[in-house]
């Protein structure tokens, strides 16, 4: 399998350092290792510093994860995180820093606008690969897609006989009166870039189309994804890592990637200028950029990534034939208002 | 319990004034300012939101362009017209069960011989410990009409009814049994401290059972009725978990459910969040005002200088049909949510084709559980909930024994502006006035952002009208003659509070502390803005869960909660009956 052999390609520098990191310490580090994650000067002062605040807006099971694959490699390093919901942490972050008491060393968040209008919080920083980079997915020289999500198309294997394939099966009548969910248009960043890629890629009329169906609404990712499991609803268009982790504990789920293409939301991660510990924010995000950590991302919790050369590929991802589809960020900003209007309006949402 | 008689008081040679002049101003002015700090500076940031488009910390004060958009904006919007209309109809319909509920169970559980009364009384409290997201999403995995268990089995029976409870009367029926308790507190309080010798003259002088119950009792505990169903109204009011879960699959908005949108929309709105606050503020001033107007002038003192003891209805064999009424609602409002919740935490994905499947035991295991005492933040979130909850209970105890008794049972000029501030903020929404305290203290000097007490702080001020309000209706029901008697007797003001009050207040003061305890324990909106990586509380590892959509991880988590709760429910109804005791035997 693909997934297999590129883990397995990609870890054979890391994997060893990584074992051996855990139980001697930096020296043991290889200096492969050492090359992909920072310089030797960065590794020693970060386990110097010893820990880090994280602030995020994803799930905090799934950053969690994240944090100990970290700690896997330098178990040194301690990371304490911080979660909220994206608005209310975006809120948090500004009174925080003008306050003169921001307690981030590191951000992330899905929210690539939201985070553009406080660049001035984060410093200058760059990962050493950053020229593996899409340039389509940065916004800022400050900001990296530490994660990237992508939509997906998830239903329900004990109610649904015939599966869609496509985004545009998505309009059958056979899916009518509400077997379709989906999550609000106003909820955010990530939504907003699937109902963009919609009406820009699957035609004008897909929302108008879709709505005469008759869609539940959502407000959010995760109680759809749940919803579907439960059977309140047989299919929805969901962010793939939100199905992911239920199909392989053996939920009646399924998850398709559609050949129209896939929407993909690269995550906007920064270090503050105001972290305490800038060596181990600087070595956390090395990490999570880095070929192990995108790897590590897409394997176990369903991420896509903004890699040029991508080192995975979630099951089901054909390289041939599916296409990503990042939005014109320019667009992105423009249109957001008037056309999240036009879309309360099309699916009856009343905001 | 019973009241204190004067002859109880130990003697005193010198008969001493009652407070002395000086004292007043002072009290009422640390108390002032203590409110200021908590409920007025807060709120002046709420305000300063809701008049601006700035964020007062981020942009300064020097930022601050006056405009009222926010509000017209807000009274425009035809959205937000309907949430309100909606909200109004789903508190007021729940508050008229809560109150059918409530004042039916004190009834039952103080004055009458059914069986089983202590159990009755301690379980009925339940619901109160129960998150709303936590009720909002059993009632979801019951009552929702595709997939709710209750379907299920009304399938497997051959009942072709179905539950909806993604409606205005599922929100309606789960507002009123789990607010019910709210109304409990306060009846069940009054009427035990009523006595019962009105109650008498009314059967002596030929009227039944049940005309007095109508004529006398309740029109004599009125103002706890009106005391409990105003606050479950306005508490309702702020709910956020259960419209949530309930309301949005069927597209019902309510208010704070919009306001909740408003802040989590990208980009996010607060300060058309703080303006849709104040206008909730607006509504609630009115009720409190209503409700002051009523009670006006009326006295409602039904504890005395006498000795009595309270009276239990002999109902015969009717005590077995009271008892079969509460053991119906403790199966709706305990049972069968805890079931649901029971069967989310256990089994390893909620999908349940049909009634045979609920008993695939392979379907269930530990596995939610481990995974959330994997979780090192699980051990810490207790800890620190712990801990929050009771420096909340003990700080917001004796703050609000300290309001409570200034304004129901002195004279001091500023004890009305005490009131409407300890009132105040019943009406804001936890959301936003988590960010208002966020905006208020975090630029205060000293380290107290960051720490377990800004967060006490937060809920002793957010849970205040709780508080103060639990506790005036045990102030309210003490005669002046008796504190009057221990003047007479030579105690000085704390001797009287000491010796005559605070026994008196006791099972008041240790339900209100009680309470707060729950409420800091379910408390989300605040937490969410205040806490940081070492001071997370349970509320949020809980919406972690919920919002991570894993509704196994949530139950499981929600049910560790509750025996937490249960255990403390277990204490304080120990506490409560040794105070009854130690009341009953001054008496």
């Amino acid at each position: 399998m693909t997934r297999k052999h590129m883990s397995r390609r990609t870890f054979t520098a890391t994997a060893v350092g990584a074992t051996v990191g855990a139980a001697a310490g930096l020296q043991a580090l290889p200096a492969a290792a050492q090359t992909q994650f920072g310089s030797k000067e960065l590794i020693a002062a970060a386990e110097k510093e010893g820990q880090l605040t994280f602030y995020t807006a994803d799930f905090a099971e799934t950053q969690q994860e994240v944090i100990k694959e970290f700690n896997k490699t330098f178990p040194k390093v301690k990371v304490a995180m911080v979660r909220a919901p994206g608005g209310q942490l975006i809120q948090r972050i500004k009174t925080e820093a003008a306050a003169g008491k921001l307690g981030a060393d590191v951000v992330n968040h899905s929210d690539r606008g939201l985070m553009l209008d406080i660049a001035d919080l984060f410093q200058d920083y760059a990962p050493p690969n950053a020229a593996d980079y899409r340039p389509d997915a940065l916004v800022s020289p400050k900001l990296w897609p530490g994660a990237t999500l992508g939509w997906a198309i998830a239903y329900n294997t004990q109610l649904v006989k015939n599966a869609p394939k496509t985004w545009m099966d998505l309009l059958k009548p056979e899916y009518k009166n509400k077997q379709i969910g989906q999550v609000i248009g106003p909820s955010g960043g990530t939504t907003w870039t699937r109902i963009m890629f919609e009406r820009q890629v699957l035609g004008e009329d897909y929302w108008k189309k879709q709505a005469e169906l008759g869609i539940a609404l959502y407000p959010s990712g995760a109680p759809l994804s749940d919803a579907l499991v439960r059977g309140e609803v047989s299919i929805a268009p969901l962010l793939y890592n939100i199905i992911y982790t239920k199909i392989v504990e053996g939920a009646p789920a399924e998850a398709i990637f559609a050949p129209e293409g896939v929407p993909i939301v690269p995550y906007a991660d920064g270090v503050t200028k105001t972290a305490k510990s800038p060596n181990a924010a600087k070595l956390f995000m090395n990490w999570r950029l880095s070929k192990e950590g995108q790897t590590f991302m897409i394997n176990k919790l369903g991420n896509i990534t903004s890699l040029k050369e991508p080192p995975a590929f979630p099951k089901g991802w054909d390289p041939k034939t599916i296409k990503v589809w990042v939005p014109n960020f320019e667009q992105f900003d423009k249109l957001r208002a008037t056309w999240i209007e036009e879309w309360n309006k099309t699916y009856g949402y009343r905001q | 319990m019973t009241a204190t008689s004067a002859a109880a008081l130990p003697e005193s040679d010198q008969v001493r004034p009652a407070p002395r002049r000086w004292g007043a101003p002072l009290w009422v002015g640390a108390l002032l300012i203590v409110l200021a700090f908590l409920v007025i500076y807060p709120l002046l940031m709420l305000v300063f939101g809701a008049l601006s488009d700035s964020n007062p910390i981020v942009d300064g004060f020097g930022a601050f362009r006056p405009s009222v958009k926010h509000f017209v904006d807000v009274l425009a919007n035809e959205n937000v017209h309907l949430a309100f209309f909606n909200a109004l109809a789903a508190c007021g319909g729940g508050t008229i069960l809560a109150v059918a509920i409530g004042l039916a169970f004190s009834w039952i559980v103080v004055r009458t011989d059914t069986p089983f009364r202590g159990f009755i009384a301690g379980a009925s409290m339940i619901p109160l410990f129960v998150p709303p997201l936590v009720a909002g999403v059993a009632w979801g995995i019951l009552g929702s009409p595709k997939t709710g268990l209750l379907n299920t089995v009304l399938k497997w029976i051959g009942i072709d009814f179905r539950f909806d409870f993604y409606s205005m009367s599922g929100l309606i029926l789960v507002f009123g049994i789990y607010y019910a308790p709210y109304v409990y507190m306060f009846t069940a309080s009054a009427l035990r401290n009523m006595d019962p010798s009105l109650e008498e003259a009314s059967e002596v002088s030929g009227a039944s059972a049940f005309t007095t119950l109508f004529t006398v009792t309740f029109p004599l505990i009125a103002p706890a009725i009106l005391a409990g169903s105003l606050l479950s109204f306005v508490v309702m009011l702020g709910i956020y978990g259960v419209p949530a879960a309930l309301g949005a699959p069927a597209n019902i908005s309510v208010l704070t459910t919009y306001i909740f949108k408003l802040t989590a929309w990208s980009p996010p709105l607060y300060n058309t969040a703080a303006a849709v606050a104040i206008l909730l503020m607006v509504v609630t001033a009115i009720l409190v005002w209503a409700q002051q107007r009523v009670l006006s002038g009326k006295s409602f003192a039904t504890v005395a200088g006498k000795a009595f003891r309270p009276r239990a209805l002999q109902l015969g064999r009717w005590r077995w049909f009271t008892f079969s009424l509460a053991l119906i609602y403790l199966f709706v409002v305990v049972v069968l949510p805890t079931l649901a919740l029971v069967i989310a935490a256990f089994r390893k994905f909620l999908f349940i084709k049909d009634f045979d499947a609920l008993f695939d035991a392979k379907a269930y295991s530990w596995v939610h559980f481990n995974s959330v005492f994997d979780n090192p933040l699980t051990m810490l979130s207790i800890w620190n909930t712990m801990k929050v909850g009771v420096i909340t209970a003990l700080v917001g105890g004796a703050l609000a024994f300290a309001i409570g008794y200034t304004v129901n049972r002195t004279q001091v000029s500023g004890r009305r502006s005490i009131d409407l501030l300890a009132t105040l903020p019943v009406a804001i929404p936890g959301l936003v006035v988590g960010v208002a305290y966020l905006w208020a203290w975090i630029g205060l000097p000293g380290g107290l952002y960051g720490t377990l007490w800004i967060l006490a702080l937060a809920f002793v001020a957010r849970f205040m009208p709780d508080t103060v309000k639990a506790l005036s209706t045990s102030f309210m029901q003490i005669h002046r003659e008796l504190e009057e008697a221990a003047w007479i007797c030579g105690r000085g003001l704390l001797g009287t509070i000491r010796t005559i009050v605070l026994p008196l207040a006791r099972p008041g003061v240790v339900a209100s502390m009680t309470l707060l305890f729950v409420l800091a324990i379910r408390e989300l909106g605040s937490s969410l803005f205040l806490y940081t990586s070492d001071t997370t509380v349970m509320a949020v590892l809980l919406l972690d869960y919920y919002e991570g959509g894993n509704v196994g991880k949530t139950a499981a988590f929600s049910l560790v909660q509750t025996v937490l709760l249960a255990g403390l429910l277990g204490l304080t109804t120990w506490l409560s009956r040794d105070a009854a005791q130690g009341s009953a035997r001054v008496g």
